[in-house]
């Protein structure tokens, strides 16, 4: 067995022992309840939570990419369709990991089916996300059948893309829409979900590219690999609108007298902030942008790579503070019996279903570069 | 179809809290969860200090944020505007609880009443252990487990899914008062049919001027509050200057 291959079975026995590992936490968590959480009452959403939110977003976002070349005719970017489809499929399955195990009874999910309530955002996120599962793969059908052009391809490119716009802003609507915690910044919340989505999507993709070169060639090559400069160029300019739109909100919290808002700026983060800019905002929006901006940073492969690892993992930071934040006062009589401001840590349970979801991704990213012949145009030849 | 609604009278209530007790008793509601709660605050620096007490429950909105959010409408409003919840329905992703204004949503995040569950004896040879004790009384997963709960949703809610006040749904469908309200012994609670204007709600809602929390949300909430208690005298002044 050569290194290249001993590499790639230690690659899959790391995955399929975090597999088991989630597994068990999976039978663990229906058995126990979510107890097992470091959630209570008032922090009721928690890792489980963001890491959805995290990677759904990504997953909107690599959709949303996937429309460059199928719905809006870039055809040199026709090498990639299938990667960004795929990546974009197994990203919200990675999602779906992560939501299936915060949710407390997921035998009722038909419910979703034979009862939904139209009124509800968390029902229209659902369906949203599932049809856009469907289209995608719909479209990536197509896209092995070298169908690039049939009415079947172009209705599903579309919905996927309508879909991949529309879910992240319901998603922001899930926290914007509440009447009960003024702090999620209301339908701004929705706008920056959109921005994060392509951001995240956009960083994902560059890193994963980077580091398939890598693993293709055997070395790091001092300069990138053939990325499409529009890559880059949606990368800053989601960067530079999530930076924007931190601003602002920044700006608005430290200036309003909304009493929630008064009561957040008493609180102490992980994270902190630097002259009133959330400290994750600056690390995983600024310094990205900085970079990106960079042409000596842009053109080499360390750059490219250090730059997409910084912003996406940045990106999840920014979605876990923005979620546990707008929870930790209690609300109404609940006073009674929590702190007036509840501290929050991920539990050990909490960190294997993250763990589960990401390696339920990176597993059928690791099969599909393997397997699915990704990195061509068209039907199948092999 | 009667609109129920409850008024509680401040200058009545002693705070005793046993509105609660009642409504855990009645309702087998488990430790940790509160469909009857309070908020308490105290205002003011020694001696010039004031302590507010306020009963809370689910209170019924009209415009409930919890049954708009709710994906499978588990979370739903009956005809006669109480606001129901199905546990079979739910699904436990606990939009309700986040978008509750209020706070009276609960998780049941184990399965409830575990120490009831445990077979251990306290003293070896001495007690019963806590399961035997319920068998002995009798009871269904607790010793004092009411049956009656059963009539209109399960007696005791599993875990992975929400509960809350149902303004003792099974007693109204009676006739019989919320157990909360039969249970205050100060009569601070009073229940009825807010569109008939002959009812006892309708007619204290006219007679004295009443509050709802948060009514700048809009959500109409059916829990009115009448008579803040506030029973201090202070020495007549000049604005303030004598």
């Amino acid at each position: 067995m050569n290194g290249k291959k001993a590499s790639y079975a230690i690659w899959l026995g790391v995955l399929g022992a975090c597999i088991l590992a989630g597994l068990y936490t999976t039978i663990t968590l229906f058995r126990e309840g979510h107890w097992l959480f470091a959630a209570n009452d008032v922090v009721v959403w928690t890792l489980p939570l963001g890491m959805y939110i995290f990677l759904a977003l990504s997953s909107s976002g690599l959709a949303m990419l996937s429309a460059l070349p199928t719905l809006f005719g870039m055809e040199r970017l026709a090498p990639s369709s299938k990667r960004l489809v795929f990546l974009a499929l197994a990203t919200l399955c990675g999602a779906f990991v992560a939501i299936a195990l915060e949710i407390g009874n997921i035998w009722s999910m038909i419910y979703f089916i034979i009862s939904p309530n139209l009124a509800s955002p968390i029902w229209w996120m659902g369906a949203l996300y599932t049809a856009e599962l469907l289209f995608l793969a719909v479209k990536l059908g197509c896209l092995y059948a070298g169908d690039r052009q049939s009415a079947l391809n172009k209705t599903a490119g579309s919905l996927s893309f309508l879909c991949a716009m529309a879910a992240p802003m319901v998603l922001g609507a899930v926290f914007g829409t509440t009447e009960s915690r003024a702090v999620y910044f209301g339908p701004m919340h929705s706008i920056f979900y959109l921005v994060m989505a392509l951001f995240s999507g956009t960083a994902l993709f560059l890193l994963h590219t980077v580091i398939c070169h890598r693993l293709k060639t055997g070395r790091f090559s001092p300069y990138r690999p053939a990325v499409d400069e529009v890559f880059y160029r949606l990368f800053a300019w989601s960067a530079g609108a999530a930076i924007v739109i931190t601003g602002v909100k920044s700006a608005v919290a430290a200036s309003t007298v909304i009493p929630e808002f008064m009561a957040h700026r008493t609180l102490n983060t992980p994270f902190g902030s630097l002259f009133g800019f959330p400290l994750e905002a600056i690390v995983g929006l600024v310094v990205p942008f900085a970079l990106i901006m960079s042409p000596a940073v842009r053109k080499t492969t360390t750059g490219t790579l250090a730059t997409a690892l910084i912003a996406w993992a940045g990106s999840l930071v920014i979605h876990m503070k923005i979620l546990i934040n707008g929870q930790r006062f209690p609300v109404g009589p609940k006073a009674e019996q929590f702190p007036d401001i509840v501290t929050y840590a991920p539990s050990p349970w909490e960190w294997l279903v993250a763990l589960f979801a990401i390696s339920v991704m990176l597993l059928l990213y690791t099969l599909g570069e393997r397997y699915l012949n990704l990195g061509t145009d068209g039907a199948v030849t092999r | 179809m009667p609109q129920y609604a409850m008024v509680i009278d401040l200058q009545r209530c002693v705070g005793c809290g046993g509105c609660s007790v009642a409504c855990r008793n009645e309702n087998n509601v488990p430790d940790g969860i509160y469909w009857s709660n309070k908020i308490t605050e105290t205002v003011g620096t020694f001696p010039d200090v004031r302590f507010h007490y306020l009963p809370t429950l689910c209170n019924h909105c009209e415009n409930a944020p919890c049954v708009r959010g709710c994906p499978t409408g588990a979370m739903h409003k009956l005809s006669n505007g109480i606001t129901m919840h199905d546990p079979d329905k739910c699904i436990g992703c606990k939009y309700c609880e986040f978008n509750c204004p209020y706070g009276v949503i609960y998780f049941n995040w184990r399965s409830p009443h575990p120490f009831w569950r445990h077979t251990e004896p306290l003293i070896e040879g001495g007690t019963f252990s806590p399961s035997e004790v319920t068998q002995k009384a009798g009871g269904k997963a607790i010793p004092y487990y009411n049956p009656d709960r059963e009539e209109t949703q399960p007696g005791i809610r599993p875990k992975g899914v929400v509960e809350k006040c149902t303004f003792c749904d099974h007693r109204v469908q009676k006739k019989l008062l919320p157990y909360c309200v039969e249970a205050c012994p100060a009569d601070a609670r009073i229940f009825g049919d807010i569109s008939d204007p002959k009812s006892k709600v309708s007619k204290l809602l006219g007679k004295f001027k009443p509050f709802r929390l948060k009514e700048h949300l809009g959500t109409n909430p059916r829990v009115f509050y009448i008579r803040g208690y506030d029973p201090a005298h202070y020495e007549a002044s000049k604005g303030g200057y004598k």
